[in-house]
């Protein structure tokens, strides 16, 4: 009984390989094997990395969803959310930030768009362009927090650890400064390899692979930007 | 070797900033605490989709994986809405 299972299994599993072989062997030689294999029926032509890559960052999304759901429990619940003497977070400066990693998803759009042509010049420079958004986005960070020509929001009163408002604070937007810091390596390691030519001729998959990670960095910003910056406290005296 | 249209992209990108913009001007507007709250949600989660839709191609892939993306992802928003809701309340002054 099983064992006919197995083979009848097989014999179904048998001309799909066959096919993704020949036509590996032949027309895609030197491509991306991903691409050579027939489109999926559940998941048509997104390559396994992809589907690895979405698959993480929803588990990445639920660790976001666990620190913003603490925050919100806290802040929700809180009779008094700002101890006197705790700074006001800055908007506009925030906004700034914001917009900068909007900037750098779309010129990470760009290079992988211009991968697609073919196009290696474009693609590095949309590629330094984004590295170079994400860099400067960890500055104005590192702005925020300690200060530079100015006092930070530590010399100014917000402390990690004295109170929920600094600490879900520092937590959620370092571990976010920890992705961008990460997507920032990761482009930078993509941007070597694309100057060493090994995403020409169509191999554009890993670039849209990193622009996932990227693009997710940005959405995450947009939720933290607006629960954790823009949502008023209740007026205090 | 394909060529890509990036008319979406600028299109997505001008949505971004000027709801990125209307985001801050709702803020110093003094506009009262509930419809803020609800205005700002809903413009975050317009862009949240924006880029997941456009940039990172969702829209351009199988409806499975699609919603093997958005199931996953809107839970911890449902709980959000319901634990913060509690909290509220029982803020009330009763």
């Amino acid at each position: 009984m099983s064992t006919s299972a197995a083979t009848e299994k097989e014999g179904t599993l048998k001309p799909a390989v066959a096919v993704a072989a020949a036509r590996h062997g032949h027309d895609d030689h030197g491509r991306d094997p991903h691409e050579a294999w027939p489109p999926d029926p559940h998941f048509g032509r997104a390559s396994l990395g992809k589907i690895g890559m979405w698959f993480f960052l929803c588990s990445d999304a639920l660790s976001f969803g666990g620190l913003l759901l603490a925050y919100g429990i806290l802040r929700g619940s809180s009779t008094q959310w700002h101890n006197p003497g705790e700074p006001q977070l800055g908007i506009n400066f925030t906004a700034g930030l914001t917009f900068l990693l909007i900037c750098s998803s779309v010129t990470m759009v760009l290079a992988h768009a211009a991968a697609v042509e073919g196009k290696r010049k474009e693609t590095l420079l949309f590629l330094g362009l984004t590295i170079l958004g994400g860099a400067l986005f960890l500055t104005g960070q590192f702005k925020e927090y300690f200060g530079i020509g100015g006092p930070g929001l530590i010399d100014e009163g917000l402390v990690f650890g004295h109170s929920a408002y600094a600490s879900t604070f520092y937590l959620i937007t370092s571990f976010h400064g920890c992705h961008v810091f990460t997507g920032v390596t990761y482009l930078t390691v993509i941007f070597i390899r694309t100057l060493l030519g090994k995403y020409d001729g169509g191999k554009h998959n890993h670039i849209e692979i990193a622009g996932l990670f990227w693009h997710f960095v940005d959405l995450v910003w947009i939720i933290v930007f607006t629960f954790v910056y823009l949502v008023p406290s209740s007026p205090s005296p | 070797m394909a060529h890509v249209n990036r008319k979406e992209y600028w299109i997505v990108f001008g949505a971004l900033f000027l709801l990125t913009i209307l985001e801050v001007g709702v803020v110093y507007m003094g506009v009262p605490k509930v419809p803020l709250f609800l205005a700002l949600s809903s413009m975050a989660i317009v862009k949240a989709s924006l880029v997941g839709l456009f940039f990172m191609h969702l829209k351009h892939e199988t409806p499975i994986l699609r919603r093997s993306v958005a199931i996953p992802m809107s839970i911890p928003a449902f709980y959000a809405l319901v634990l913060i809701a509690e909290g509220a309340w029982r803020k009330l002054p009763w």
